[in-house]
């Protein structure tokens, strides 16, 4: 198991379009969609039909999303697609952000009215932040994950409020631990840590010993 | 000699008349005193079993020197005044709802002999006066803590408390109307008479005692005041020692007084079944079935929401009252002609 | 003639941190009118302590202690959250008695969460019988969880691939017993607080919401599920071995706190089902599958939710290949459901307030992480 484990490891890492860096730099959080297939063909990884099969649908719908929004919005708004696993992932350009989740939300057909998981990320080797967002169709029960990259120095980014309500506390957290400046958004004060307290701790860089 | 000293109550103004008021005002006193101890004791005791604990029993035999041990505590502790508070007022606050809390109990009959107690010609009317001063003391005490919640705290026990001394007064009116007399011990004798209790002829006007007499008590489900999980603590958020001490003691005073008023109005006072003597002790058990009411719904009930409570004396409580009124008159016309 | 007008002021009242009904350290400042609430601020954060940083330097394994300081009242769940998300990953097989152990534990510590539900409520709302009858059967619950992992609160028992330790002997037993008895209490429960008028006034048409406002803020669990909208991870985006069993999903209509109390106490029934189900179902065997030692999640980007006692209760991992997540962050539901407390206390009054609060079920712990 331990031995499969890390084939599986190698592979993935092997396929992955990784950006020539650091050795402990993290891997791309994004695999291209072209690749993963290539993952499932390897030999050691020993996969059933039943995840080939999950991927393969998963890809389809990946692929699906991706025409609607490229249709609507054109080819300029989505900055990279992929799986995380099982999962659609699109990421857009920041430009783009709040109209394409506004409509995603919104458009009859889509409904992508749940917010399931807002999650901000420090990638300092890459230079950005980014932010994702599970987004749930309670209607037709698809689920996509959108995400949206902004320069680590003044990170900002639309602010989702006017689209859930539910985004204020979860913007204001990523607002608080990683320093990301939601524009537009009500009331964008500290959440977790002191209204006085400086720097962001889920910051790659931040050290508690500079605090002080 | 003596029998100036015990039977003041009939007897032209001496000093050994004076000597008997005295003695049966301090041992009044005294008697109320164990009485609220061990009440608060058996309150925790009771609520105890009947929420599968044991209550208290670390000092004393069975913990009966608990409330003892927490009396003298709250006695010496510091007396601690808020820098903020209106200082006058704060100190003087607990006594003005303390005072009426022991004058009350002067007219409440424990015995057909009147060695301790007055017998008033108006002591209805004398309780439902003094026991409403009370609230002067509680509103005072909230506002002259300088406390969001103590302000919150004593403005609704000034609503509620008003609120509720209509139906309660109502309620009893219908007792009065039967007996034709202020005087408890009077009712009390009617009911001798009689042969009978209030509490048959008078069930409407006994149950309009009972929720308004709850609510009067600042007892759950009417608890609101003092509810704990919205005000803190309600108007004596702030007191702590002996000032903490009298607000507890006036309140459990007021509930003893309130349980002999109910034995006497309703339940036929000292008179015991099969013409037995033992008034006080007949007396007794007929008090404590009401605070073991009392008990009983606090171990039960929620709280009732502020808006609630008022609208359910208003508008139920007071048309119930006027209603028994009404049912009393005729009794009296009709049934019982006394 | 000129009238003189009353003068009124509004009131800024500040509730907690420190507070008998806050849960916690959850502070409110409200502006009230007299006792009507014109506007609620939450301010939360009292509490953080940075679970999601500290994550970053541990080991998977290392990391399921700091879960059970989450939601501290359902930590089983928290366990299963966690180690249902590593599992996923990696593509981890569980052994069969592992996750039969895992559901009944999961599902107990459910019960034990809404029995600490049901009598803070009731002691919110100012009775106080059913807090001390609640407790009794929770201390059984927690007794048990005391022999199957040596804790009571904080149980640290679930492990990649399987769990620590297997049932004791007789445990199995003590939970098939528990099942009957716990029955009757319910009843009591129901007999002793649902019929209640002074209770129902309090709670019914209280803290209503509607279904497009429940989604909007991101609400789960039974906050989302009073509203009338079915939707429970176990049944929806099935984990571990649920799809095994047969259960209802309680769900109400109004969305107010009466609904809210009532999905509780069904959902208490319901878990009893499946408890009953898997004392049935559960074989002998081992309790720890094929795991490595050390646990390297391939890089990537996961999130896997399981349905804790408050809500969804998810796990969003980027890791990068190492033995340590790049990225831990945790969906606490219990801070997604706050957020539509100021909404919903406008123009209540403060009794109103602690029913509304108590109804949403938060554990300060989750909320600040």
């Amino acid at each position: 198991m331990t031995e499969a484990n890390e084939n599986k490891q190698t592979t993935t890492a092997d396929t992955e379009a990784a950006p020539v860096e650091a050795a402990d730099k993290p891997a791309a959080p994004v695999k291209t969609a072209a690749a993963k297939p290539a993952a499932a063909a390897k030999p050691p990884v020993e996969e059933s039909p039943e995840t080939i099969a999950k991927r393969a649908e998963a890809q389809k719908r990946l692929d699906e999303m991706k025409a609607i929004l490229e249709d609507k919005f054109g080819e300029g708004a989505l900055e990279e697609t992929g799986l995380q696993k099982f999962q659609p992932t699109l990421v857009i350009k920041p430009e783009y952000w709040l109209p394409v989740v506004t409509y995603l939300a919104h458009d009859e057909s889509l409904t992508f009215n749940y917010p399931e998981c807002f999650a901000g990320t420090d990638y300092p080797a890459k230079g950005f932040i980014e932010v994702a967002l599970y987004l749930y169709s309670m209607s037709n029960g698809r689920f996509i994950t959108v995400k949206v990259r902004t320069p680590r120095d003044n990170a900002e980014v639309d602010s989702l409020c006017s689209v859930f309500e539910g985004a204020n506390w979860e913007e204001r957290e990523i607002y608080d631990l990683l320093g990301v400046n939601f524009k537009g958004h009500p009331n964008l004060v500290r959440i977790m840590m002191d209204d006085d307290y400086k720097g962001h701790p889920l910051r790659k860089d931040f050290s508690v010993w500079e605090q002080q | 000699m003596w029998n100036n000293v015990l039977h003041w109550v009939d007897q032209p103004f001496t000093s050994a008349t004076y000597l008997g008021m005295l003695l049966g005002g301090v041992l009044t006193l005294a008697i109320t005193l164990g009485a609220v101890t061990y009440t608060i004791y058996g309150e925790r005791k009771i609520i105890g079993w009947m929420q599968g604990r044991v209550g208290p029993n670390r000092v004393g035999p069975f913990g009966l020197m608990q409330s003892i041990a927490d009396i003298l505590k709250l006695l010496i502790k510091e007396d601690i005044v808020p820098a903020k508070a209106d200082k006058a007022l704060f100190m003087i606050a607990p006594i003005i709802t303390y005072v009426p809390a022991f004058a009350v109990l002067a007219v409440i009959p424990y015995t057909f002999h009147h060695y301790f107690t007055a017998r008033l010609n108006i002591g209805v009317l004398y309780y439902i006066a003094l026991s409403s001063i009370s609230i002067i003391g509680i509103v005072l005490g909230g506002w002259a803590s300088n406390n969001k919640y103590a302000i919150i705290g004593g403005l609704r026990s000034a609503a509620q408390m008003i609120s509720y001394e209509i139906p309660l007064a109502l309620s009893m009116l219908g007792v009065v109307l039967l007996s034709g007399s202020l005087d408890i011990t009077r009712i009390i004798e009617v009911q001798q008479q009689n042969g009978l209790w209030n509490v048959f002829p008078q069930i409407l006007g006994f149950i309009v005692f009972l929720i308004a007499a709850t609510a009067e008590l600042a007892r759950a489900p009417f608890d609101l005041p003092e509810a704990e999980s919205e005000l803190v603590s309600g108007y004596f958020t702030e007191y702590s020692g002996f000032r903490f001490a009298f607000y507890m003691l006036s309140e459990y005073v007021y509930l003893i007084a309130m349980a002999g008023l109910a034995a006497a109005l309703f339940l036929g006072g000292w008179t015991g079944p099969f013409g037995l003597g033992w008034g006080w002790f007949w007396y007794a058990i007929k008090s404590f079935l009401f605070i073991f009411l009392m008990f009983w719904l606090r171990a039960t009930m929620p709280r009732a929401r502020v808006d609630q409570l008022m609208g359910f004396a208003w508008k139920y409580l007071i048309p119930l009252a006027i209603l028994n009124l009404l049912i009393s008159a005729v009794e009296k016309l009709y049934w019982l002609k006394g | 003639m000129a009238t003189t007008e009353l003068r009124t002021e509004e009131m800024l009242l500040n509730v907690g941190p420190q507070h008998p009904s806050t849960h916690g350290v959850l502070r409110l400042v409200v502006k009230v009118d007299g006792e009507i609430i014109r506007e609620a601020t939450l301010v939360i954060g009292y509490l953080h302590r940075g679970t999601e940083k500290l994550a970053e330097d541990l080991q998977y394994t290392q990391i399921i202690p700091y879960t059970d300081r989450l939601d501290y009242l359902a930590a089983m769940i928290n366990n299963h959250a966690i180690v249902n998300a590593v599992e996923q990953a990696m593509d981890l097989q569980v052994p069969e008695r592992a996750e039969y152990l895992r559901v009944i534990v999961a599902e107990l510590n459910r019960i034990a969460s809404h029995l600490l539900f049901l009598g803070a409520y009731l002691l919110d709302l100012g009775a106080m019988s059913p807090f001390l009858y609640a407790f009794q059967e929770r201390e059984t619950i927690t007794q048990m969880f005391n022999e199957i992992s040596g804790a009571r609160l904080t149980y640290n028992y679930m492990r990649v691939g399987g769990v620590k330790w297997d049932a004791p002997p007789g445990w199995i037993d003590k939970v098939r017993a528990y099942i009957p008895h716990f029955r009757e209490k319910l009843k009591m429960y129901h007999n002793l607080v649902t019929g209640n008028e002074v209770f129902l006034g309090r709670v019914k048409g209280i803290g209503a919401y509607s279904q497009e406002k429940a989604l909007g803020y991101g609400l789960s669990g039974i906050n989302l599920r009073s509203t009338g909208f079915k939707w429970d991870i176990r049944r929806n985006k099935p984990y571990s071995i649920y799809d095994r069993f047969d259960f209802d999903i309680p769900v109400g209509k109004n969305g107010d706190c009466y609904d809210r109390y009532i999905c509780h106490m069904m959902e208490m029934e319901e878990s009893l089902k499946i408890v009953e189900k898997a004392v049935e179902q559960i074989q002998d065997g081992p309790v720890m599958g094929k795991a490595p030692k050390i646990l390297r999640v391939p890089a990537g980007e996961y999130y896997a939710s399981v349905e804790g006692a408050k809500g969804e209760l998810g796990i969003y991992i980027v890791s990068d290949g190492k033995d340590k997540p790049y990225r831990f962050k945790l969906r606490r539901p219990s801070f997604i459901n706050l957020q539509i407390l100021p909404e919903l206390m406008e123009g209540q009054n403060v009794a109103n307030m602690i029913a509304i609060l108590g109804a949403v079920d938060i554990v300060l712990g989750e909320v600040d992480a």
